[in-house]
């Protein structure tokens, strides 16, 4: 028991700075997978079918690969390429845009939710398509995808691990947890710190999808 | 009808996973005969242990389980070509093996995962350039040291780095878990450190540009120059690097007999062998066995 506070106060510095490297992380990322997810749904329910197919074609690409071959395309394989991208950018570039397709997915299904009839009411009424889909749908739509836009949340601030072991060397948690382990080979102290830190992360977020839920969600 | 062609599609499908399933494990019959091919004709009298001692039980066995790198020429690693995994470690673990009078079996151990291995009872040796130090010494055995190694630095050919003073800014890749990641921070405070988990990636990233340079033993360094010769290795030996074998903590017994192994075999001639093979053609350096004791690498630090 001592031994897991001396840990603790002992290797603070470096745990501390992984988890603000990890915040930093998922934050962005979180940014990228909205904005980018929003775009991506609203193309493959735009009324164009070639919108549909590039939206169609983005989702089935970046759910069906591993996140981790993501980050080797995105870092060596560009980099090889003559591309000369940044650790930083590969890493919440790979996570946000990975998450955007789940977050399209997401997205997609709450737009069936909202009536069909909302639709085409909006449009007989003189509003344009992007003006409907602004003004009208995405804002029900996303209030019924709450929960679930919460939960993918959560995995991608577990994912974000996926980072911080690749070959980026970003010190985010994981990492600084690893180093901290291969110095005191406490293993279980350490990762039972990074495993906090974690569940830190991720229990904040529950509440903060509690509180949206509870002011916005809609229930069917 | 279509459910019909939905499942000869599945039934294809799947026959093509077993397919490849089984051409998987043939690959690894493969490497075990490879491994195993070395230790082959040994000759008469071998010492028995004890059948309840832990050397008794891998003679009983017949087979001892070695960690080595994988990735790490010409210490340990798959040659390309045939598979096979070669190199220092493995012919010292392949010495272990034969005066036991068993087969060797060698799998991957990384710098991270090599001390865990040893105590979880996953591998009976580690052989996979780990240098004696104190922090080590507490959670496993070493025994004598085989190898003395030195810390260098290395760059791309048209790098204007030339030494350990001008790190400062620079991004430097070691590995996780290795001693240079202590060594660099105190002798290179202001380098911007890339802690990867196997020098392969170390190398990748010097490659694409991600990084600046690579610090770790010259050995190591020497078999990336191999793999690519517009690199070159700079600045002073900033570390002296003795590399033991690791076994598990208290398995004094064991602990003797890897060292009286490595001892007799830098009398006969083995160890000059091997290290012509592997080190002495590369650095034009003359055969000299380690003359530092175990005691003397652990006052190293």
């Amino acid at each position: 028991m001592s031994e897991l506070w001396e840990v603790l106060s002992e290797h603070f510095p470096e745990l501390s700075s992984g988890f603000w490297v990890t915040v930093r992380l998922v934050l962005i990322s979180f940014a990228i997978a909205m904005v980018v997810g929003t775009a991506v749904a609203a193309l493959r329910i735009a009324p164009l079918r070639p919108l549909n197919w590039i939206g169609g074609v983005y989702v089935e690409v970046f759910r069906n690969t591993p996140l981790l071959v993501l980050l080797f395309i995105s870092f060596a394989g560009l980099r090889r390429a003559g591309v000369p991208i940044d650790a930083w950018v590969a890493g919440t570039a790979s996570l946000g845009l990975y998450t955007a397709a789940y977050v399209a997915e997401a997205l997609r299904s709450g737009v069936f939710a909202v009536g069909k009839g909302q639709i085409e009411a909006s449009l007989s009424l003189g509003l344009d398509y992007p003006r409907t889909m602004r003004y009208v749908i995405l804002p029900q739509a996303f209030r019924t995808v709450i929960p679930h836009l919460g939960s993918l949340t959560i995995a991608m601030i577990k994912n974000s691990a996926i980072v911080g072991v690749s070959l980026l060397a970003l010190p985010d948690l994981l990492h600084q947890a690893r180093l901290v382990n291969s110095r005191t080979f406490a293993t279980n102290e350490t990762f039972f710190w990074a495993a906090a830190g974690y569940l830190m992360l991720t229990l904040l977020a529950t509440v903060a999808v509690r509180r949206l839920e509870a002011r916005y969600a809609i229930h069917r | 009808m279509t459910s019909v062609k939905l499942w000869r599609v599945l039934f294809a499908l799947a026959l093509a996973i077993a397919a490849l399933a089984v051409a998987a494990c043939g690959d690894d019959d493969d490497d075990d005969d490879g491994g195993n091919g070395g230790g082959g004709d040994q000759t008469a009298e071998v010492k028995q242990f004890p059948a309840g001692s832990t050397l008794g039980k891998i003679q009983d066995r017949g087979e001892i389980t070695i960690g080595v790198k994988y990735d790490v020429p010409p210490f340990g690693f798959k040659n390309p070509q045939s598979g096979e995994i070669e190199g220092f470690d493995v012919d010292m673990g392949k010495i272990v093996a034969e005066e036991l009078g068993v087969e060797p079996k060698f799998v991957e151990a990384i710098s991270d995962n090599r001390i865990p291995f040893l105590q979880q009872g996953e591998v009976d040796l580690i052989l996979s350039t780990m240098t004696i130090n104190q922090e080590r010494d507490t959670e496993i055995e070493f025994s004598e040291p085989y190898y003395i190694a030195r810390g260098r630095i290395l760059v791309p050919g048209d790098s204007d780095i030339k030494g350990i003073d001008d790190l400062a800014g620079k991004r430097v890749c070691t590995a996780l878990g290795s001693t240079y990641e202590e060594t660099l921070r105190e002798q290179a405070p202001d380098a911007d450190l890339k802690l990867v988990d196997t020098y392969s990636e170390c190398l990748e990233l010097l490659q694409n540009g991600a990084i600046d340079a690579i610090s770790t033993d010259d050995v190591i360094l020497t078999g990336m120059i191999i793999q690519d010769d517009s690199l070159k290795m700079v600045g002073d030996e900033l570390t002296t690097e003795p590399y033991g074998a690791g076994i598990k903590e208290g398995e004094k017994e064991f602990q003797q007999f890897v060292s009286d192994t490595f001892a007799a075999a830098e009398r006969d001639g083995r160890w000059g062998d091997i290290y012509q093979e592997w080190v002495g053609q590369y650095l034009n350096k003359k055969a000299q066995p380690p003359e530092m004791t175990l005691q003397e690498a652990l006052a190293l630090g």
